[in-house]
């Protein structure tokens, strides 16, 4: 692993390049509080990255912005393909069954009904998603909200993953799980950023971008 | 824009739809509510009924404006356009709303043998054309249901207290179909209801589409354009 700052590097040049992800200088405030401050990533193909950092830190914020769901105040995102992004809250169809959400990706993702489905299932399996559950999602427990969640960032192939506390209501074993398969994603040549509260998770990555509150409240990186 | 895609999301609001019977019942059952109670008073129970018709297809669309928010980045994200989205929830909720109208023609065609049976029809129509822009409007600007259903209430009900011939129940969404639900049942000329009534579902379209068109920008300059540069203001 990587020391902490090795993990923060500055870009200088416009474009992903080779990079699964490039994020540079973003800064990002709410209301006159600055969330990020001058927050540059980047991210290589077959590379996972931490973020860590309080809560508050601007660690979900960065992951929106590298999503392209809410704008930076300022700094460029680039990236290098698909965006698959797990949401740390799951955001899903209560009154939709896990099969109906694969199907409702699936022309968004260019992939058919049936392929999603199987393919959809296939990924939920991996992480032991009660598959003979078919009900709506209401009445998922947590963690199976999750596995649907993540299982749906996954869908349809992506070069960067973004992971917001994916594993959030995960047990034992589909935590142990969900690693084994970020070893396979960086095998597959695509780029991983998770944010975890865990420090053991730094252990597992190849970089870690930590988020810290400075004095006065705004954000600095590490 | 994909056919495919506006299919998949119609069917899925479908869905949604039909597995919220409880919901929807009461909300059908209220503008039936209302015209069942002032049926006694004469003629101004259709416009009570047609009007508040509004209620049921207008509640609806809030619904499915407010559950589908927080998975609607996530959809635009993995391909979706919002225009395909919110075209897919509009055709589903446009077959709800004549589904809707045509039982409530048909109750109050029999329950107030109006003068023009067909301008009745028409009146609940255009009411009902409205009512589905106008609650994915309110529904796509709305924090949560219950600011949404507060404008519903509010809005349905100042249009309800008001006479089709005053000035200001022109300047509300459903003066259209309110108009010629007058006209069916009063000697009153339907005037311009049609086409005001177009305009106000096109505007509150365009104020929907707006919305959900602010999340493009952002989601295809990093999907779609590989590279986004935002100058520090």
């Amino acid at each position: 692993m990587q020391a902490i700052t090795a993990a923060v590097r500055k870009v200088e040049r416009t474009g992903a390049g080779d990079a699964a992800l490039r994020a540079s200088a973003i800064s990002k405030s709410y209301g006159g509080h600055r969330v990020l401050d001058d927050v540059s990533l980047v991210v290589e193909p077959g590379e996972a990255v931490a973020i860590i950092g309080e809560n508050g830190a601007g660690k979900s914020t960065l992951m929106r912005i590298c999503a392209g769901l809410i704008e930076p105040d300022a700094g460029e995102v680039s990236v290098g393909g698909r965006v698959g992004y797990c949401p740390q809250e799951p955001g899903l169809f209560d009154l939709l069954s896990a099969d109906e959400h694969l199907a409702m990706f699936a022309p968004a993702l260019g992939l058919s009904r049936e392929q999603a489905i199987h393919d959809g299932r296939v990924l939920l399996s991996e992480f032991a998603f009660p598959l003979g559950q078919r009900g709506q999602c209401r009445h998922l427990s947590g963690g199976s909200r999750q596995k649907l969640n993540l299982a749906l960032a996954l869908l349809g192939g992506a070069q960067v993953l973004l992971l917001d506390e994916p594993y959030q209501g995960f047990d034992h074993g589909a935590y142990v799980s969900f690693w084994e398969h970020v070893d396979r994603w960086k095998g597959a040549g695509i780029g991983v950023v998770v944010v975890t509260h865990l420090l053991a998770d730094s252990k597992l990555v190849d970089s870690v971008l930590e988020l810290k509150l400075a004095p006065d409240g705004d954000c600095d990186q590490r | 824009m994909s056919l495919r895609r506006i299919l998949v999301t119609a069917k899925m609001t479908g869905l949604e739809l039909a597995r919220r019977r409880i919901a929807m019942g009461l909300l059908t059952a209220l503008p039936l509510a209302f015209y069942g109670g002032s049926v006694s008073r004469g003629s101004g129970a259709v416009i009570t009924g047609g009007v508040a018709m509004a209620f049921s297809i207008a509640g609806a669309s809030i619904f499915v404006a407010l559950t589908a928010r927080p998975v609607d980045p996530r959809l635009i994200l993995a391909g979706y356009h919002p225009t395909e989205l919110l075209l897919g929830r509009l055709l589903l909720l446009e077959l709800f709303g004549v589904a809707v109208a045509g039982l409530f023609s048909v109750v109050m065609v029999f329950g107030s043998d109006p003068a023009h049976p067909w301008a009745l029809a028409g009146g609940v129509g255009l009411v009902a054309l409205t009512s589905v822009p106008f609650g994915l409007a309110v529904g796509s600007v709305s924090p949560h249901e219950l600011e949404g259903v507060l404008v519903l209430i509010g809005v349905v009900g100042v249009q309800l207290t008001l006479f089709s011939t005053q000035l200001a129940a022109k300047f509300l969404p459903f003066w259209g179909g309110q108009r010629l639900l007058d006209h069916s049942v009063n000697p009153v000329a339907a005037g311009a209801a049609v086409p005001a009534n177009v305009a106000y579902a096109a505007a509150l379209f365009a104020i929907a589409a707006y919305v959900m068109g602010r999340q493009a920008p952002t989601v295809g300059g990093v999907t779609r354009h590989r590279t986004k540069r935002v100058t520090a203001r």
